[in-house]
């Protein structure tokens, strides 16, 4: 508890100074900016952004605080464009549409947004609590792993990864190792020998992680949005002088807690992000709320806020395994532990160790954030929507302009801008084979630590593969592994049965 | 369809990835018992047994695309590889412009909608990229005037 609050002073410190505090402005508020924009989710929110605050010269503190407020600040954007448009920025905030959508329909719009507002403060709040509690005991645990079990963790991230996101557990496994052998190319560290690189020089370094981000999100955004092409203007549902008021707040109360728990929790897990999370809050709310559940996603309160709580907390959630254990919790944590490597800062539990004003000063700096984006977001609400009436036939363009600047920025190498249109076009097609991304991401991303771990393991046993089962901490993951795939595919066997009992019930 | 066909190329790649993974890589001396070679003989493995379950039991039918929006991605991306082309030998300003204003076109905005869009994205873009946030970005042609 000491070092908990010894932690949290340290990184206060850190994010008090005033340049850091901007940082954590101009973060919360450009990423709000980036969310609201229709179709552009936290995710590509983030990757178009990165490279942007990583080239501007920042030091790794401040980028990273800066960095985090996006991301915080794109996850409270995205309920903007979800309920006055109908469009989820992402998959986790398609069930803010469903009540939210219709609440700004029968003339709540502002209800609904200042409602949001406050259940997403909650949970974010709750989460960043839970996270400074648990972190420094998880990390002091991880500190203990050796490389076998750091294997065994890495399975287990794939593990629930492919059993948790999307529909088809065996493309988001293809996704994965896809990203791994993304990984791949490039001159081996340990050997020194090219591997996959087909005599191109460009890559003999491998591909950029940048170029890869920006690739399967920014330029595959842009192709899906060019795909679409909605042209015109969307219509935006006026705003209102709707407010939300105490009675709401206290008729959620209990709601909100719950899904912020739940989102916190799912955050946790290697992966799974506020996609999941939200689902399963939503799903909980809809079957406590018993008889009136019929009016989940006719405009129901309920149905607004819970989802809003979990995503929140998910996103929270999803920080703690990328600080304590270098393993991120979803795709865009991925994406921001792949710009600690940029900065040379490994995560992982000796962070709290060796770079604490790094470790404490994002979750700081994270407490900061919310009441930042409450306070930002609640007035400031009717210029976001605003955002959304920028026409697509300009918000297209300005997408490539944005990741053309990011990628030659950062590399400098005209090789990379066709990479990335390249990229872009593979995102493409493989979300239209309803392949998710975030797995693809997560692979290239984990890919080195993977092949090292299990490297360096070997080399301890000298060849012998019975290292990787040696520890109880090893075992126990792997049989977390075999729970996480086999419990889902049990249950949704099951339901699927119990559908057919009853069809064949009804015919017969 | 969809599945079957797109299942069946990413095989191709897979055992391409797995050949090179098989035969070619290889390291002069063995520094550690598994080598370079090993973990992307992994890889393949795993993946070609993913690659034969969508092919064999594939979810997905229809690759849903209008032919109007493949030729927008083909028109789109000959675009963008142009804007890559001229990136560096045309500078930021004048490539951004340009294909700024075709792009804005191409999605409907009309002839002065889009050179005003094309013009102002360029400047305000280099002027907000190098002069505030001191971004690395090509000069090109206006080299001399910038």
């Amino acid at each position: 508890m000491n070092e908990v609050i010894a932690g949290l002073s340290n990184g206060f410190a850190v994010v008090l100074q005033p340049m850091n505090f901007l940082y954590v402005l101009i973060g919360c508020f450009s990423g709000t900016l980036v969310g609201a924009l229709p179709g552009i989710g936290p995710i590509n929110g983030v990757a178009i952004l990165l490279p942007i605050a990583y080239s501007a010269g920042l030091p790794p503190e401040s980028a990273l605080i800066l960095l985090a407020g996006i991301y915080y600040g794109a996850e409270y954007g995205g309920r903007i464009s979800s309920i006055l448009l109908n469009v989820p920025g992402d998959a986790g905030a398609v069930f803010t549409t469903l009540d939210g959508n219709p609440m700004a329909k029968n003339g709540e719009a502002g209800r609904a947004l200042s409602l949001s507002a406050v259940s997403s403060f909650i949970g974010g709040t709750i989460a960043v609590v839970l996270m400074s509690l648990c972190g420094p005991l998880l990390a002091s645990v991880a500190v203990k792993f050796n490389p076998s079990d750091y294997v065994a963790l890495m399975v287990f991230a794939f593990a629930s990864l492919s059993s948790l996101i999307g529909k088809n557990p065996v493309k988001t496994l293809l996704g994965a190792v896809i990203g791994l052998m993304i990984s791949t190319i490039g001159i081996d560290a340990n050997t020194g020998v090219p591997r996959f690189t087909f005599g191109i020089p460009d890559i003999l370094a491998g591909i950029d992680f940048l170029v890869i981000v920006i690739g399967l999100f920014g330029m595959a955004e842009l192709f899906t949005l060019v795909e679409r092409q909605v042209t015109g203007t969307l219509k935006v549902l006026p705003i209102g002088k709707s407010f939300v008021s105490f009675k709401d707040l206290a008729a959620v109360k209990w709601i909100i807690l719950r899904s912020s728990l739940i989102g916190f929790f799912i955050g946790v897990l290697p992966g799974t992000g506020a996609s999941v999370a939200s689902a399963v809050a939503y799903g909980t709310e809809k079957r406590l709320a018993g008889q009136t559940g019929y009016k989940f996603g006719t405009g129901d309160i309920r149905g607004l806020a819970a989802p809003e709580a979990a995503n929140n907390g998910a996103a929270g959630g999803a920080m703690v395994p990328m600080l304590t254990l270098g393993i991120p919790g979803s795709g865009t944590t991925a994406i921001l532990l792949g710009a600690l490597l940029l900065f040379n800062v490994t995560p992982g539990p000796l962070m709290f160790v060796n770079r604490p004003e790094i470790a404490w000063g994002l979750i700081a700096s994270m407490y900061i954030g919310n009441i930042a984006l409450l306070v930002i977001n609640l007035p400031l609400v009717g210029l976001f929507a605003r955002m959304l009436a920028i026409p697509q036939k300009f918000l297209t363009p300005l997408i490539a302009v944005l990741s053309f600047i990011g990628v030659y920025s950062v590399v400098s190498n005209p090789f990379d801008l066709y990479m990335i249109i390249g990229l872009g076009l593979f995102g493409w097609i493989l979300r239209k084979l309803n392949f998710s991304l975030a797995p693809v991401i997560l692979g290239v991303v984990l890919g080195h630590l993977f092949e090292v771990n299990i490297r360096r393991a070997l080399s301890i046993s000298g060849g012998d593969w019975s290292i990787l089962l040696s520890s109880y901490t090893s075992i126990i993951l792997y049989v977390l592994a075999i729970l996480i795939v086999i419990v889902p595919a049990m249950m949704k066997w099951k339901s699927k049965r119990k559908n057919e009992d009853k069809t064949v019930g009804i015919t017969s | 369809m969809a599945d079957r066909i797109s299942g069946l190329i990413a095989l191709l790649v897979c055992i391409i990835y797995g050949f090179i993974a098989f035969t070619i890589i290889e390291a002069p001396f063995q520094y550690d018992p598994l080598g370079p070679e090993s973990w992307p003989q992994i890889l393949s493995v795993v993946a070609i047994f993913c690659c034969l379950y969508i092919i064999l039991l594939p979810d997905n039918d229809k690759f849903k695309a209008a032919k109007v929006a493949i030729i927008r991605l083909v028109v789109v991306s000959i675009l963008l590889s142009g804007y890559a082309y001229l990136f560096e030998p045309a500078g930021f300003i004048i490539s951004t412009a340009l294909v700024c204003g075709f792009f804005s076109r191409l999605l409907g905005s009309t002839v002065k909608e889009c050179v005003l869009f094309g013009l102002a994205t360029g400047v305000l873009g280099y002027t907000l990229c190098v002069i505030l946030l001191d971004l690395n970005l090509p000069e090109g042609l206006l080299s001399s005037i910038l």
